[in-house]
């Protein structure tokens, strides 16, 4: 005990029931030293943010293969916000057509992942974004 | 960053943001947590700790679930600490047990927490036992704690547990990895869990005809047997569970003292550490390799040196 440490929750939000990619994120974290909370799959945007809250992440990752990242993502910004969570970062990963990246990113996300993104790239970023 | 008493305050408020960052204040060994702590700790005893253990797979968590949705249809609210091992490689964890706890997830009320060993030996119970206490604190009446059961941990969670659930499966068959283990020695109430498995009944039976013959002396706990995913068993589970409750003897002062006695320990241990400077340790390496001393003597003397220099006590603080 006495080492800070970066904890994430990987999360499966919505109808989405590909979860190979997330699972391979969340072990590759691991491997690179967090603390991943896998979240399992179809959970809502409330359980989301409970476990974010519960389990005191720095950053959530949504992992979304169904194309709905737009409206999930702007939920999970909202609930946050209503909760009074502001100092979590947010990473969305998954099916992301590359024009959808600027929307995301006004919206506060603080790094998207199409898919394809080496993952030494992904682990790369969120240590940085993380380490601040 | 608000003070101690006012973080408190707000955790017995209901404040769930706030208990989370304590949380991790606590596993993180930082001083505010534990200030925290002194102000909540005097509120707590009222809650009912139970500890489940056993071998990784053995449907612990799938057990827990079921025992808070029984709790939460009883009206109570439930608090759940899910303690996963750190890799001693890389110093990451990865927390699977949330996937297996979706009934309780949907529970309103059912606060989830998720800490990391850290591969901190002995030391799981200091963090865990502040966990306990914030989430009585929050309103929790029934605590449950998973821990990883294999070799010394077992004892730890019988240090802050009031009572504790070992659960087995009916293909644990070999005795002497039972006895390698250690892990009969600890609970409470023993689970044999899967009993949904071909040949479930007959193992269970041989089983529990060698805990008869081989098992503790003292007295013989009750042994449940059910199955998890299918949902049945569990009414007997609570039964017992509340049986043990309503009982009151779960061994308090014994607890008590062994808890301070372990964490006495761990803060010696913690100062010494930061008292050995790094060349004296490699001299001390060095002497050993040399065959000049050997490690028993060499380490006798240094804590009496340790011991006897006040003033290095002083200097580190």
């Amino acid at each position: 005990m006495g080492e800070k440490r970066m904890k994430i929750l990987i999360a499966k939000p919505g109808l989405d029931g590909h979860d190979r990619g997330a699972k391979v994120i969340a072990l590759a974290l691991k491997e690179a030293g967090m603390e991943v909370v896998y979240s399992g799959l179809h959970k809502t945007i409330d359980q989301i943010v409970n476990m974010a809250i519960q389990e005191d992440v720095d950053a959530i990752g949504l992992s979304i293969m169904s194309g709905a990242h737009i409206p999930l993502t702007r939920k999970l910004i909202e609930k946050l916000k209503e909760r009074g969570i502001t100092d979590k970062k947010i990473f969305v990963g998954g099916v992301i057509p590359s024009r959808d990246i600027p929307v995301l990113e006004e919206m506060g996300v603080h790094g998207v992942f199409p898919g394809g993104t080496p993952i030494e790239e992904v682990i790369r970023r969120i240590k940085e974004i993380l380490g601040n | 960053m608000d003070e101690p008493e006012r973080l408190a305050e707000r955790i017995l408020e209901g404040d769930e943001v706030t208990a989370a960052k304590v949380i991790s204040m606590i596993e993180n060994g930082d001083s505010v947590g534990f200030e925290v702590l002194s102000f909540i700790f005097p509120k707590t005893g009222l809650s009912f700790r139970i500890g489940v253990t056993g071998s990784p797979g053995a449907g612990k968590s799938t057990i827990i679930d079921r025992l808070a949705v029984s709790y939460a249809n009883m009206g109570r609210k439930v608090g759940i600490i899910a303690i996963d091992p750190t890799s001693i490689r890389t110093g990451g964890t990865l927390f699977g047990d949330r996937i297996r706890l979706k009934s309780a997830e949907r529970i309103g009320g059912v606060f989830i927490r998720s800490m990391a060993h850290r591969g901190f030996q002995g030391g799981i119970a200091k963090a865990a036992f502040g966990a306990q206490c914030i989430l009585e604190a929050l309103g929790k009446e029934i605590i449950i704690v998973e821990s990883v059961g294999v070799g010394q941990t077992e004892l730890d969670i019988s240090l802050i547990s009031d009572v504790v659930i070992t659960v087995f499966t009916p293909d644990f068959g070999d005795e002497i990895q039972l006895m390698k283990a250690g892990l009969l020695d600890v609970g409470d109430i023993l689970v044999i869990n899967k009993m949904d498995l071909p040949d479930a009944q007959k193992r269970a039976t041989d089983f529990e005809m060698y805990l008869a013959t081989f098992g503790r002396v003292d007295w013989h706990p009750p042994i449940v047997k059910l199955s998890a995913r299918r949902g049945e068993g569990i009414e007997d589970l609570v039964k017992r569970i509340e049986e043990k409750r309503l009982d009151g003897e779960t061994n308090r002062d014994e607890k008590i003292r062994r808890l301070i006695l372990s964490l006495i320990k761990e803060e010696i241990s913690k100062k010494v550490e930061s008292l050995l400077l790094r060349d004296e340790i490699e001299s001390l390496v060095l002497e050993v390799k040399e065959k000049k001393r050997d490690p028993y003597s060499l380490s006798r003397e240094m804590v009496s040196r340790i011991l006897k220099e006040d003033h290095r006590w002083e200097r580190r603080e």
